[in-house]
């Protein structure tokens, strides 16, 4: 974007709106690269739950905290 | 009962998901039921031009294998109200797809749509197969250049025998999409031009969309171009999305039109 346009707060350039997205995107595809394992873990999860309570999605967020890796779980029980 | 109709090409690149994209919308706009899907797997990118890539839960695998119901894991467009999407799984194993899913979920899609659009993946392995044995009707999409008419035309070449409805002894209707086409250069004598292309493929043509550089600026932001009002690239698309439908346009006038400035650069060329 050039001088001018941030000057008179001209409209995002869609460049730059592609890299916003890209970014955004591929942060978020990358976690599951790094942890191929994920969509399995998830799958044998919901198994493993499935013998004590109905459960409709299992949704597994990666975190990096300095020097910690965590996976937060997250269990969704089906509706009563 | 709708129609299955799968947007190829052979060689990648080409704008598949592109045209897939614009098509859907314009379809959509026409007043038809569509499902577009991703069949890219492992590679998904229609839901980025589509701009619809923060609101998947679901993919396509995931309803084949039962996680999710149909209904959860389609995508409403907001702008075109009758488009849906079904997005591409980004597992790494390109070969999850199994054929009697396939046909399953292919099958119930086509009950419920009168056009299910699909994005099919570059290439003639599996997914590609995949994507075409089903099909009504095969959109190829070729530029006009020599690697890719050529692999259009292998394509085109294969489509019939991996089609189901080929050996029930019907014939999968074939039409090309000329993509990117510059006419300044078909003009000069730089580029295939449209005759060329047709009677290298045979094969009747739907549509020429010329090149466009807006096509990027709409992909960056995730807003198919077709929904522009005076854009060129735009309105071949919506005459491409009418055609399918069997309506009689006329096509795109692509002449370069030569301005004062460009006739005078003609001269000392």
């Amino acid at each position: 974007m050039s001088f001018f346009d941030k000057l008179f707060g001209k409209k995002k350039s869609s460049a730059s709106v592609a890299k916003d997205r890209l970014t955004i995107m591929l942060a978020h595809e990358r976690v599951n690269c790094k942890l191929p394992y994920l969509d399995d873990l998830r799958n044998d999860l919901i198994e493993v739950i499935k013998k004590y309570t109905e459960v409709s999605d299992v949704k597994i967020t990666t975190h990096n905290n300095q020097n910690i890796d965590m996976l937060e779980v997250e269990i969704l029980l089906g509706k009563k | 009962m709708g129609t299955i109709i799968t947007v190829t090409s052979g060689k990648g690149g080409v704008g598949k998901s592109t045209t897939t994209a614009n098509l859907a919308v314009g379809l959509a706009n026409l007043g038809q039921k569509v499902v577009a899907i991703d069949f890219d797997i492992g590679l998904r990118n229609l839901d980025m031009i589509l701009g619809l890539e923060n609101r998947i839960v679901y993919d396509v695998v995931d309803v084949m294998e039962e996680r999710c119901n149909l209904s959860q894991a389609l995508i409403n467009d907001k702008k075109a109200k009758n488009l849906y999407f079904l997005p591409a799984s980004q597992t790494k194993d390109k070969d999850v797809l199994e054929r009697d899913k396939v046909e399953k979920l292919l099958l119930s899609l086509k009950e419920e749509f009168d056009i299910v659009l699909l994005d099919s993946p570059a290439g003639i392995e599996s997914g590609f197969e995949h994507s075409i044995f089903l099909a009504d009707r095969a959109l190829i999409v070729s530029t006009p250049d020599v690697s890719s008419v050529r692999d259009a035309d292998r394509v085109i070449g294969i489509i019939d025998a991996k089609s189901e409805k080929a050996k029930q002894g019907l014939e999968v209707q074939k039409h090309v999409i000329i993509n990117r086409l510059k006419p300044d250069m078909v003009e000069s004598g730089n580029m295939l031009s449209v005759e060329d292309v047709l009677s290298i493929l045979a094969l009747p043509l739907i549509g020429v969309v010329p090149d466009d550089e807006e096509i990027i600026g709409s992909t960056n932001v995730g807003e198919p171009i077709i929904n522009k009002e005076k854009s060129l690239s735009a309105e071949a698309y919506r005459r491409i999305s009418k055609r399918v439908l069997g309506e009689d346009v006329e096509f795109l006038d692509l002449t370069p039109k030569k301005g004062l400035f460009a006739s005078i650069k003609g001269i000392f060329r």
